[in-house]
């Protein structure tokens, strides 16, 4: 074996790509793994340790950042903080055919490094539902196939959470929760005993207690400034977890700046034979060869390879015989719920900063309940009291302030929708072959937009939201609808769907192209429908599931 | 314990792993500058005292420092050089000599030249007007044109707030809190003063 001819690739780093190397690399693969950004090694978070008065600017974005950023400044994250998580988008160009909030981060780690770290399972109905409904096609797998994996990917990352015993949103293996503050807690009750509905609390990618696995990660400290990196290692990134279990294995190559832009296809043996990259730096083109690839770089990087990998056999890109590649884009869609000021606990107040919030599962279109949309949403939310900005808008000034600015203000809680998206086959990306960006590779074009079913959906997010508020006796509440593209919810998901007929879709049961077995792809692009839950975790049981059918597969050479 | 001494003991608690050097050494980055004898880069020598002034009858020094103290006016004059564009730039100079001149027109005189209670009252009358206004607008900060003196005061609370004096002496700020209360008596919860956190946007 030379140093170019691998056992398996790996494309990408980040929550897919990192399981993948796992788990290869754990049954004792030779694995190259690949990613188009620069090295970033766990602790290698250069604000993750600043004070406020450490940032520049009041950790605001310069106009230069809001220039190199702009599509990454649609969702507040360009701080001085964390802009060097996300990339330059000048750099990096797309095209807008409708809005799309396409928001990446190209390093090692991926958006692992700033995800959410929001882990929901999806339950039964989730895999059910485009069966039932007569929507798109039907998952080839259920829930029972998944459960094992869930359990296996929960164990080894750490979970913080409550069991709930909720069909629509299956316990997992849950370390000990995050508390609810007062005011939440109150909330709880009243959401259940006058709408039979659940508040729990976020279970978050969180170690509220040691991993005995995983020793150099360390428990949560409550800082909540999880988007800089945690040099504690303390919620799961690829950084802090998957990619040190692979590394220890030392059957891992990990390879960065290496862009992967085409894969290779062996048309005698049917076969993916490696990946074409281009040095990112360098501009060097190199060949890397293995038995089975892995592509994880995310719904729309793992589209764009598959797209521009054309031959005579895949005239209109790698795999796409069924012509979905691309299509049934989808995502999340939010920014739409309430807020209120809640009157009382005045006396009370909290320590510590929680990176979590509360969480209100999906309670429409369940059971009896029928609305004139399909599917539904869940909640995110949180209570606080309000620090010294509220001052901005008093008539406030001088000592007054300093004093009032001292004291925690009044509580106020507000939640926003995360509601479900169907798979349209015409919400599509293309490859712009017109345009090219500074490797000189063509560019993607997105076409994908909120439709009926979302809209009328959003209707009840609001209101079910104000509702709920009131409910409790809150003032001041301010339902919000803010108008968005897609892309904000940075769910994306759908571009090579799994299926049973290779007519219709792009990928199996196993997350292996149709026409050609020796390629998985287990990131966002494989989802056959979009559920309302936060999908990382989804994305890594399926990952892990897909590794382990294709290191069987290769010990029975069947691929 | 100072936060040096808690990086260390928490590096010990995570069984070494994460060495301590490693962390400090994320440390010795650079300080917002409190310098003293800072040269304006966007405003003139006048237009920066008044602003200094202005920012400082917003957040005085009283038993803890003030806005001059923090360095909130070579704060302001860096923000409106790399963080806004021209329009707001604009429109906050010509409101800035507006101000000034209103000040003339009423005393005769410059900002810089009337007696404090004077420049007080100039300052709450501006302020109160704006901010009339504002609210009559609709809460969309972040997308507010805001006049000159409400750009001042969100500038001077974002830079006094975000200052080591002021999330440490007027508010309280722990680096590494280490655990999570949820629901503790006010007085309980450290000093019982508002946590410092970073604002999430504009405010």
């Amino acid at each position: 074996m030379d140093e170019h001819s691998y056992d398996a690739i790996v494309v990408g780093t980040g929550i897919s790509g990192g399981w993948a190397a796992k788990e290869l690399t754990e049954k004792g693969l030779k694995t190259l793994v690949l990613d188009r950004g620069r090295m970033v090694r766990h602790g290698d978070y250069p604000t993750a340790m600043k004070d406020p008065w450490e940032l520049p600017y009041g950790g605001r974005a310069t106009q230069e950042d809001l220039r190199r950023h702009a599509i990454g400044a649609r969702s507040n994250v360009i701080t001085q903080a964390s802009k060097h998580w996300f990339v330059d988008d000048l750099d990096n160009p797309y095209i807008e055919i409708q809005r799309f909030d396409w928001i990446r981060g190209y390093h090692v780690g991926g958006r692992s490094i700033m995800w959410g770290r929001q882990s929901y399972r999806w339950s039964p109905m989730d895999f059910e539902a485009n069966a039932r409904d007569g929507i798109a096609v039907d998952w080839p797998i259920r829930y029972d196939d998944l459960a094992p994996w869930y359990d296996h990917v929960e164990g080894f990352i750490g979970v913080s959470g409550q069991a709930e015993n909720l069909p629509q949103l299956p316990d997992g293996k849950f370390l000990p929760p995050m508390e609810l503050n007062c005011v939440e807690q109150r909330l709880r009750r009243v959401l259940a005993d006058r709408f039979g509905r659940t508040l729990t609390i976020g279970r978050a990618a969180h170690l509220t207690a040691p991993l005995a696995h995983s020793p150099q990660r360390g428990t949560c400290q409550y800082r909540n400034l999880c988007i800089r990196g945690c040099p504690f290692g303390a919620y799961f990134s690829s950084n802090s977890s998957t990619l040190p279990a692979a590394e220890r294995t030392g059957n891992m190559t990990l390879i960065p700046n290496a862009i992967v832009h085409e894969l290779i296809y062996d048309a005698r043996g049917a076969r993916a034979r490696g990946v074409r990259v281009l040095d990112a730096r360098s501009g060097a083109q190199t060949e890397y060869l293995a038995r089975v690839i892995f592509l994880c770089a995310s719904t729309f990087g793992s589209a764009f390879i598959l797209l521009n990998s054309v031959s005579s056999r895949f005239p209109n890109g790698f795999g796409n015989d069924s012509g979905e590649l691309g299509c049934n884009v989808m995502d999340h869609h939010l920014d739409v719920g309430a807020d209120a000021r809640v009157e009382g606990f005045e006396d009370r107040y909290y320590s510590g900063r929680r990176p979590n919030g509360f969480y209100v599962p999906r309670y429409r279109n369940l059971g009896a309940d029928r609305r004139d949309y399909l599917r539904g949403f869940g909640y995110q939310g949180g209570a606080a009291r309000l620090d010294w900005t509220r001052l901005m808008h008093e008539a406030t000034l001088g000592a007054s302030l300093k004093a009032k600015a001292a004291t925690p203000g009044p509580w106020y809680v507000g939640m926003g929708g995360f509601g479900e998206v169907l798979p349209y086959h015409d919400n599509r990306v293309t490859l712009d072959r017109t345009h090219k960006d500074k490797f000189g590779l063509p560019v993607l074009a997105f076409d994908a937009g909120l439709k009926e079913n979302e809209l009328r959906m959003r209707k009840d997010m609001k209101s079910d939201a104000a509702q709920m508020l009131e409910a409790a006796g809150y003032r001041d509440i301010r339902p919000f609808d803010e108008q968005i593209g897609l892309g904000l919810g940075i769910h994306e998901m759908g571009t090579a769907r799994m299926g049973r007929d290779p007519k219709t879709s792009v990928l199996n049961e196993w997350n292996q192209l149709h026409a050609c077995k020796n390629v998985y792809v287990t990131d966002g692009s494989c989802m056959t429908s979009a559920a309302c839950q936060n999908p990382s975790l989804t994305y890594m049981a399926l990952t892990a599931r897909a590794a382990n059918h294709a290191v069987d597969e290769l010990k029975r050479m069947n691929i | 314990m100072n936060r040096r001494e808690v990086l260390q003991q928490v590096a010990w608690l995570m069984g070494g792993t994460l060495s301590a050097p490693a962390v400090l050494g994320v440390l010795e980055g650079c300080r917002a500058a409190e310098n003293a004898a800072w040269k304006p880069q966007f405003l003139s020598e006048r237009q920066a005292e008044l602003v200094a002034e202005v920012a400082e009858i917003m957040i005085p020094r009283t038993a803890t420092p003030g806005a001059k103290d923090v360095g909130v006016p070579a704060f302001i004059d860096a923000m409106l050089k790399e963080a806004y564009p021209r329009e707001d730039r604009e429109r906050y100079l010509s409101g800035l000599e507006a101000f000034d001149a209103a000040a003339r027109t009423a005393h005769g005189e410059g900002f810089l030249r009337l007696d404090a209670p004077r420049r007080l009252a100039l300052v709450q009358r501006f302020h109160d007007v704006a901010l009339a206004e504002e609210g009559a607008a609709g809460p969309q900060a972040r997308t507010l044109r805001r006049p000159f003196i409400l750009m001042t005061k969100e500038l001077a609370m974002l830079g006094f707030f975000t200052s080591r004096a002021g999330a440490t002496q007027v508010l309280q700020y722990v680096a590494i809190p280490g655990s999570y209360h949820a629901c503790v008596p006010l007085a309980r919860a450290g000093n019982g003063k508002t946590w410092a956190v970073e604002p999430g946007g504009r405010f």
